[in-house]
């Protein structure tokens, strides 16, 4: 499958994939200093399948509105997301995903990266109408802080109305694990190198949802220049 | 010989809670110590406290490493300086795959010691000869560290890691705790394979069964925060056969 790649998206943005069909999206913001809001409206119809994985790496104000709606059977959507905001950057993702009809499945996961006095907010909500048989649906956001004075903010939240279905949703906000980091240490690596090697561990998840291996790699070393600039 | 490691009246604490209370022990090169003792009397604490871990509290006292103050120095300058922390328990770390955990861990140590890094040819070269001698799978080396391994492969890991590192003092946290009698051999093997004349190491166990295969210079038994008896390698056998309460009772 292709890859198709939005850099930095201006103005209102659609997707919609018609029945059957495939798409990869990779949408990488990482001017520094910009300000965007953008709204998303995508649509699946039935057996269509979207991965989209949304790399928010620099910015001063990013704001993404994700309209989600899965409209056909068997529509599957899986979403990534990975924030790095340090500075006084601000950096949202606001996200309704609707299961309007039986037998879907969607996956989001949105990790962020929050260093000096920056702000993350990650405003997510599955809503399954009562229609909506075996649906499957799960979403997690998970925050690391960098520094005493980040913040992140965020709002997990399902809406279930169909008796039928696997869902969940969960949030973690947390701080580098110490023990992971005293046994870096321990082996001689540099606490600085340390930290840095925890927060590319931390990214790879969302990295390892981008199955050109080559992109994957440039995109892996972009990344880690952006966080020695944030340590 | 000369001391590679002097510990003087060493106390150490957690919080309010003092647990090595006055630790002395010279190490020589070229020697192996044994620390045995009953649970909660010290023993991973003392690892600790020379790694670095900052988890605790020096109180008093002094070690002398190699000439330094070991207690001066941080994590990964004592690593720099050539010693080496077998864990207990083995920390897992998911999206750091072992080979880039080994490469950095690798050319730090040979950069603070003035050496080029290994180019990748040179270095995956040394990590399979390394990885056999722990009968270690090469499927192992893309994994993340310690990531679904099971307990015999997570210590099999450390002493991969201390043979890849050649430490001159290398400290085994009870490297044998949850080891079948293979995996047992494995480490037992990996440790003699190291050992040479200038280097040194402390084995913690609580176990004889693996001072069978690592044969010690001398044991040290460790009780509430002291070391209340040293003996030759014959001492392991009989706290196999009796316990602690006996020399425990003579140290009272």
């Amino acid at each position: 499958m292709e890859l198709r790649l939005i850099h930095h998206p201006e103005g209102p943005q659609r997707i919609a994939l018609e029945a059957g069909t495939a798409a990869e999206y990779l949408v990488l913001q990482d001017a520094a200093g910009a300000t965007s809001a953008t709204d998303w409206e995508i649509q699946l119809a039935e057996g269509a399948r979207l991965q989209m994985v949304f790399l928010s790496l620099d910015g001063d104000t990013l704001r993404n509105c994700l309209r989600v709606s899965l409209q056909g059977r068997h529509a599957s959507c899986d979403l990534a997301g990975l924030c790095l905001a340090d500075g006084t950057q601000r950096m949202d993702y606001d996200i309704v995903l609707m299961h309007e009809v039986p037998q879907c499945h969607s996956t989001q996961l949105f990790k962020n990266i929050v260093g000096g006095q920056a702000v993350t907010r990650f405003d997510g909500l599955i809503k399954v109408v009562p229609d909506a048989q075996q649906t499957e649906a799960y979403q997690a956001n998970h925050n690391l802080l960098t520094t005493e004075t980040a913040k992140a903010f965020t709002k997990p939240q399902l809406e279930i109305y169909a008796d039928d279905v696997k869902c969940s949703h969960g949030a973690t906000i947390g701080r580098l694990n110490p023990d992971e980091l005293f046994y870096l240490r321990s082996r001689g690596i540099p606490e600085k190198e340390a930290r840095l090697l925890q927060q590319l561990a931390f990214c790879y998840e969302v990295l390892e949802k981008i199955s050109a291996a080559e992109m994957r790699e440039d995109l892996r070393q972009k990344i880690e220049e952006r966080l020695r600039k944030m340590a | 010989m000369n001391t590679l490691l002097k510990i003087e009246n060493l106390h150490a604490s957690v919080g309010e809670k003092e647990i090595l209370r006055g630790i002395n022990l010279d190490i020589r090169a070229g020697e192996v110590h044994a620390i045995m003792g009953p649970n909660g009397s010290g023993k991973s604490t003392l690892s600790a406290v020379l790694a670095g871990r900052e988890t605790f509290t020096v109180t008093d006292g002094s070690v002398t490493y190699d000439g330094r103050d070991l207690l001066a120095l941080k994590p990964e300058e004592r690593a720099w300086a050539g010693v080496f922390l077998g864990f207990q328990y083995p920390v897992e770390i998911p999206g750091v795959s072992n080979v880039n955990f080994m490469k950095a861990a690798v050319n730090e140590q040979r950069k603070q010691r003035g050496l080029e890094p290994l180019n990748a040819a040179q270095f995956l070269k040394l990590m399979r000869e390394k990885m056999a001698l722990v009968e270690m799978d090469s499927s192992f080396s893309s994994r993340g560290v310690n990531v679904g391994f099971s307990g015999g492969e997570k210590k099999r890991n450390e002493i991969f890691q201390m043979a890849m590192l050649e430490p001159r003092l290398a400290i085994l946290d009870e490297t044998d705790s949850g080891l079948d009698v293979d995996a047992l051999r494995i480490v037992a093997t990996g440790v003699n394979q190291l050992r040479r004349p200038d280097n040194a190491f402390i084995v913690i166990t609580h176990y004889q069964r693996l001072l069978d295969y690592i044969v010690p210079d001398v044991i040290h038994v460790l009780y509430k925060g002291r070391i209340i008896k040293t003996a030759g390698k014959e001492l392991a056998l009989e706290i196999e056969q009796k316990g602690y309460d006996w020399i425990i009772q003579e140290s009272e």
